[in-house]
């Protein structure tokens, strides 16, 4: 079976890979825009002598790129997404190239498109959390959000891209699994998460306080997509994905000043962040946008509302954290040491 | 009821026209388009713009719009302008104008050949430093002309660069002068009113600028332009430069009479002015001087922001303001046709000398 993984170079691609080759998967086409960011897919390929691991450099933006990046597969994770810019780039770089890889595959000759399974990465921040109120639990059966407009365009474009896919694959019969993943992190990683606060100038402003943080250690999470994309129960299911035991924003940024380097942080309670957004808000409608509304009530109550999470549906696909939250922080606040050395 | 505008094309630049057309209560935005639906689709959304088409000339037919803001790549401004001319539409062009001059030309040709109205959406000549150098300038302070500077910075390390860099197939790369024509016109289109001769010479030079240059779209780009221009009774020099830092927009107009320096960046203008005491004492007074303009700026500013006058795309605002005002009344068009003529046939030459193989 040809595997294609698109967003192969980036921070969860290469991890995907690795798991992919750990379960035995041996013929991956790993398909990546930048070709310098190579480095560790050629180090993979040289470690294990018994796969075929094809290096596929190309835009999927571009639909002769999207034909020959799924000729002959038959199972494509699908990792790659806008993930900064514009709207307008991110909206391209999300949700036209997965229509591009979906037309791809239907355009093929001699291969259904039924006989393929697509396995896409999304994102927790599809999800409608504010009409819940703070404090609601997430799983996979909490309605989407029903206003993207209100939302960051990071958030909206994800949203996109699913709907289009699970249009498409209305359309066409294929097989779809989608994975929402929390909070990314790990070595090569960010140090902090829009959950966990925001940098401003100097200061770092806390807003996340004892909110759980949906963390999913980046190995984790390249263990869950590659465990679905494999089981035979998953077709057209959702699955969230983030590691069991998770910290608090609180808790993760004491951590990471404990273990990384001294942060000035201000923390900024709830209703403070709302009140702020509100003003805010009444600005940047009053003065007709002099200032961007980056923080605005919805924004403030679906990033820093708090939610409980439940990644028990993902447990019953067999998936299993390779590293524990302690292990993955500390792996985590390692490299981040190493990179801001005090 | 006021005007009704459409935008054909929905990348980065349409959220800018979006927010400037929503900021004129006398017009309405009715509808966006675009050949990709799902662009069409996300700017509508994000700004509730009640229609979107991924369709021009079903747009035309449907929403009858007053105005069409052409917003799409260059090589596609002539034919959609003479669309929209044809559907009786003004047309508001988004820079560059075109590919090339004759395409330029073409474009005025239908816009007067139709009766409709043309504007290019030159902005920072509209923005408050800019007008405020004009005002200068026809009140005499300056005196004539005798050489321009007129400087712009771009950051490639940004969105816009990021873009160009990850995309070998970015339109801009297709451009017969590639980075420079995107923002060249905004270099020219300060000098142009002051330089008083259609024909200037003209000398270009172009390079590859920094320790490590810019990597775009699969190779190299030239990323550095110089280029010296000599009119009638005024010189200018053009810069464009991806590696000076800060990312500066400015313009230097030395005048036989006074000396101005307009900042786009801080939107400030400061006059040199000729010394008034002899001698030592006249050395002394001008850095006062200067700290008196930049407070009053500085000031200034502050009025304009109390006032929510003081966003970044002010100068589109005022400049779609005076379009649309000149539709409204039949009065003259905010930028004459012969301005955006000569800036492009400008662009022309300065591309056959930084690119001769492309015109080749």
């Amino acid at each position: 079976m040809k595997v294609l993984v698109t967003g192969a170079g980036g921070f969860l691609g290469v991890h995907v890979v690795e798991r992919l080759l750990a379960h035995g998967y041996t013929d991956i086409r790993c398909f990546l825009r930048d070709r310098t960011k190579a480095e560790r897919l050629v180090e993979l390929s040289r470690l294990n002598p018994g796969a075929q691991l094809e290096l596929c450099s190309g835009n999927l933006r571009s639909k002769a790129d999207c034909a020959r990046a799924v000729a002959d597969v038959s199972l494509v994770f699908h990792l790659v997404a806008g993930m900064k810019g514009a709207a307008a780039e991110l909206f391209a770089d999300s949700v036209i190239v997965s229509r591009n890889l979906v037309e791809a595959l239907e355009q093929r000759e001699g291969i259904p498109i039924q006989s393929t399974r697509i396995v896409l990465v999304s994102s927790f921040g599809v999800y409608g959390v504010v009409p819940l109120g703070r404090g609601a639990r997430i799983n996979e059966t909490t309605p989407l959000e029903a206003h993207p407009e209100l939302r960051d365009t990071y958030s909206h474009s994800k949203l996109r891209q699913e709907q289009l896919l699970w249009e498409y694959q209305r359309k066409d019969g294929f097989e779809l699994i989608v994975l929402r993943p929390g909070v990314i992190y790990g070595p090569g990683g960010s140090a902090f998460s829009n959950r966990v606060g925001l940098q401003i100038g100097s200061a770092f402003f806390h807003l996340g306080g004892n909110n759980l943080l949906p963390l999913s250690y980046v190995a984790n999470c390249a263990e869950a997509i590659v465990v679905a994309g494999g089981h035979p129960d998953a077709a057209g299911q959702v699955y969230n994905v983030h590691d069991d035991e998770l910290p608090t924003a609180a808790e993760y940024l004491s951590e990471y000043k404990r273990q990384v380097k001294s942060v000035r942080s201000i923390r900024l309670p709830y209703f403070a962040t709302r009140m702020l957004a509100g003003c805010l808000e009444t600005y940047h409608r009053r003065s007709l946008g002099q200032l961007p509304a980056i923080l605005t009530r919805y924004k403030v109550a679906a990033a820093w509302g708090g939610n409980d999470f439940d990644n028990a549906k993902l447990h019953s696909l067999g998936w299993r954290p390779l590293v524990t939250t302690q292990e993955a922080m500390a792996k985590t606040f390692e490299y981040l040491q190493g990179q801001n050395p005090q | 009821m006021g005007l009704k505008i459409a935008i054909v094309g929905c990348g980065k630049i349409a959220d800018a026209h979006v927010e400037e057309i929503r900021k004129i209560p006398s017009v309405q935005l009715s509808a966006v388009c675009d050949l990709e639906p799902i662009m069409a689709e996300q700017l509508a959304t994000r700004y509730s713009v009640p229609r979107w088409y991924s369709d021009v000339a079903t747009l035309l037919a449907t929403e009858k719009p007053d105005v069409l803001h052409i917003t799409t790549p260059p090589q596609s401004h002539l034919p959609l302008t003479r669309q929209a001319v044809a559907a009786g539409c003004h047309v508001f062009l988004e820079k560059p104008v075109a590919l090339r001059h004759s395409d330029t030309e073409l474009i005025v040709e239908a816009a007067v050949a139709g009766g409709r109205k043309l504007a290019v959406n030159y902005w920072p000549n509209f923005e408050a430093p800019a007008l405020e150098l004009r005002r200068l300038y026809e009140a005499g302070v300056l005196g004539s002309a005798v050489h321009i500077e007129s400087f712009y910075g771009y950051d490639l390390a940004g969105e816009y660069g990021m873009a160009l860099k990850r995309d070998p197939d970015h339109w801009v790369h297709r451009l017969p002068g590639k980075l420079f024509q995107n923002v060249l016109d905004h270099i020219l289109n300060k000098i142009v009113p002051f330089l008083g001769n259609d024909e200037p010479f003209i000398q270009a030079i172009a390079y590859c600028g920094g320790e490590q240059g810019t990597e775009a779209g699969g190779g190299q780009v030239l990323d550095e332009l110089r280029v010296i221009l000599r009119g009638t009774s005024t010189s200018a020099y053009a810069t464009f430069s991806s590696h000076a830092r800060p990312v500066g927009h400015s313009l230097r107009f030395y005048g036989t009479k006074n000396t101005a320096t307009v900042d786009f960046a801080a939107r400030t203008v400061t006059l040199d002015r000729k010394a008034t005491f002899p001698s030592a004492v006249g050395r002394l007074i001008p850095p006062f001087l200067s700290a008196k303009d930049y407070l009053r700026q500085g000031l200034k500013n502050v009025n304009s922001f109390s006032h929510a006058r003081f966003h970044y795309f002010d100068g589109m605002r005022r400049l779609l303001t005076e379009f649309y005002l000149s539709i409204e009344q039949d009065s003259a068009v905010p930028i004459a046709y012969s301005e955006i003529l000569r800036v492009s046939a400008m662009m022309d030459a300065i591309f056959q000398q930084v690119y001769p193989e492309v015109r080749a």
